[in-house]
């Protein structure tokens, strides 16, 4: 992947707001890959946990705008559970689904649920899906 | 034996209700069968299923503590749940109004503005007390290791269990985020072993037991989901396990009912039965098989415990 890099007001504004609304500190990652490693969704996704928390580190908010791996977290902590700097990254994906699209549309919200499924899914999934996806 | 039943509070969460009736009426005979009177908490809404992971917006912490409120206003200090989701965000609350101030603050002035109506005499109550977060939440897991005993639990065995070869499932919520739960070790977990150990199982271990099955990307990314949910199903065969035992209403979606979407996903998929580890533990403690549920299962458990198959036999 090749980006062109500045780091001006709005980059720095970005990665400030992102450690705000974590919690967490993405400076303090040092790419080891770890998070990548054992992520459960790595396989299907465009740009891997390391990457993605390299990009907010470089204030490249354009950059995640669209990327499928926002979307491919299950927030199952894995990632928190072996990174050696103890970064929260399901915190800092969820921070920058906040930010890149702040009024946006649903990711998956009611209209997106499959007529067919609505009987059998349980309560639980509706619940969590709506909040991690829909606005 | 006939001894007074010690009552204790029980949150079952919004899916036990209707969906996964199998794991509240295996977790209610199994505790009565264990000398205790579940109470659940009045009023109890969902407990929002997901923490909120975004620091502003606390609006989420609301409902469990007020749950978790209740259940203090009621004069105790505990409650317990089976669901990993409703543990994990009941316990996520505590330690959040514990440790940051300003969540504290904002989630009790959210509660301040709560109504209770008593329907039968219509009376209002609307002073309440602030919640400190120190209503202690247990896993069932976890409440029977550290205050009912794996002692008490052999010693009420009726069934023998150790044909069934096992593997437990912690999935995701069970002990995750490291640091915040601490129901066991998140790397080594060994709690769930113990337990299935205990009740007699024979219990093997498989490299999966702490993978994500997908959570609620069966919903938005299905094919992802369906994915995970099948290299945990293929590595607990490959280990020699009969059945995979878990807690989560979630994962048991995942795990058991979507086996009809593993199959047309990977072919070479056979079906594996999930069970609760309530409904083990209440075959273990002699309850009759029509509490269990198990008409409910997609992949039919009747064989893992002996019974003789009186459904379809559908994958």
């Amino acid at each position: 992947m090749r980006i062109k890099l500045k780091r001006g007001k709005k980059e720095n504004d970005f990665i400030e707001r992102v450690n705000e609304l974590s919690g967490e500190n993405v400076y303090s990652c040092y790419q080891c890959g770890r998070c990548s490693a054992g992520c459960p969704f790595a396989f299907e996704m465009d740009i891997l946990p390391n990457q993605m928390i390299r990009l907010v580190q470089l204030g490249q908010q354009e950059e995640l705008i669209g990327t499928k791996a926002l979307f491919l977290c299950a927030s199952c902590f894995t990632c928190q559970s072996r990174c050696p700097k103890g970064i929260n990254i399901a915190n800092v994906a969820e921070a920058v689904r906040s930010l890149i699209d702040p009024k946006g549309e649903d990711h998956c919200g009611p209209n997106e649920i499959p007529v067919d499924l609505a009987d059998e899914l349980p309560q639980q999934v509706l619940v969590s899906v709506y909040r991690k996806f829909s606005k | 034996m006939e001894n007074k039943k010690v009552k204790l509070h029980y949150y079952p969460g919004c899916t036990l209700k209707e969906k996964t009736t199998n794991l509240d009426d295996s977790t209610r005979k199994s505790m009565e069968i264990l000398g205790y009177e579940l109470i659940e908490p009045e009023n109890w809404t969902c407990c929002g299923a997901e923490f909120p992971l975004n620091e502003e917006k606390i609006i989420g912490l609301a409902a469990p503590a007020r749950i978790l409120r209740q259940v203090k206003i009621e004069g105790e200090d505990k409650v317990f749940t089976v669901c990993s989701f409703c543990f994990n965000v009941l316990k996520r609350t505590n330690e959040a109004l514990l440790t940051d101030p300003l969540k504290y603050k904002r989630v009790n002035a959210y509660l301040k503005d709560d109504i209770k109506i008593n329907h039968e005499t219509k009376d209002k109550t609307t002073e309440f007390p602030e919640y400190e977060g120190d209503v202690k939440v247990y896993h069932l897991l976890e409440f029977i290791r550290d205050e009912i005993g794996y002692d008490k639990i052999r010693s009420m065995l009726k069934r023998d269990l150790s044909n069934i070869k096992i593997v437990p499932y912690y999935g995701c919520r069970l002990l995750r985020p490291k640091g915040n739960m601490s129901i066991d070790e998140p790397d080594d977990p060994t709690i769930f072993e113990e337990f299935l150990e205990n009740i007699g199982c024979t219990v093997l271990d498989f490299p999966f037991k702490q993978e994500c099955c997908g959570s609620y990307l069966s919903v938005s990314m299905p094919e992802a989901a369906t994915e995970a949910s099948y290299n945990i199903l293929r590595s607990a065969k490959l280990n020699g396990a009969d059945a995979v035992a878990l807690s989560c209403p979630l994962c048991y979606y995942n795990l058991d009912r979507r086996q009809n979407r593993i199959k047309e996903q990977f072919l070479e998929f056979m079906g594996m039965p999930v069970l609760f580890f309530t409904q083990l533990l209440a075959w273990a403690l002699g309850v009759e098989e029509k509490i269990l549920g198990l008409d409910q299962h997609f992949c039919s458990p009747y064989s893992v415990l002996g019974i003789d198959d009186k459904s379809e036999v559908k994958i």
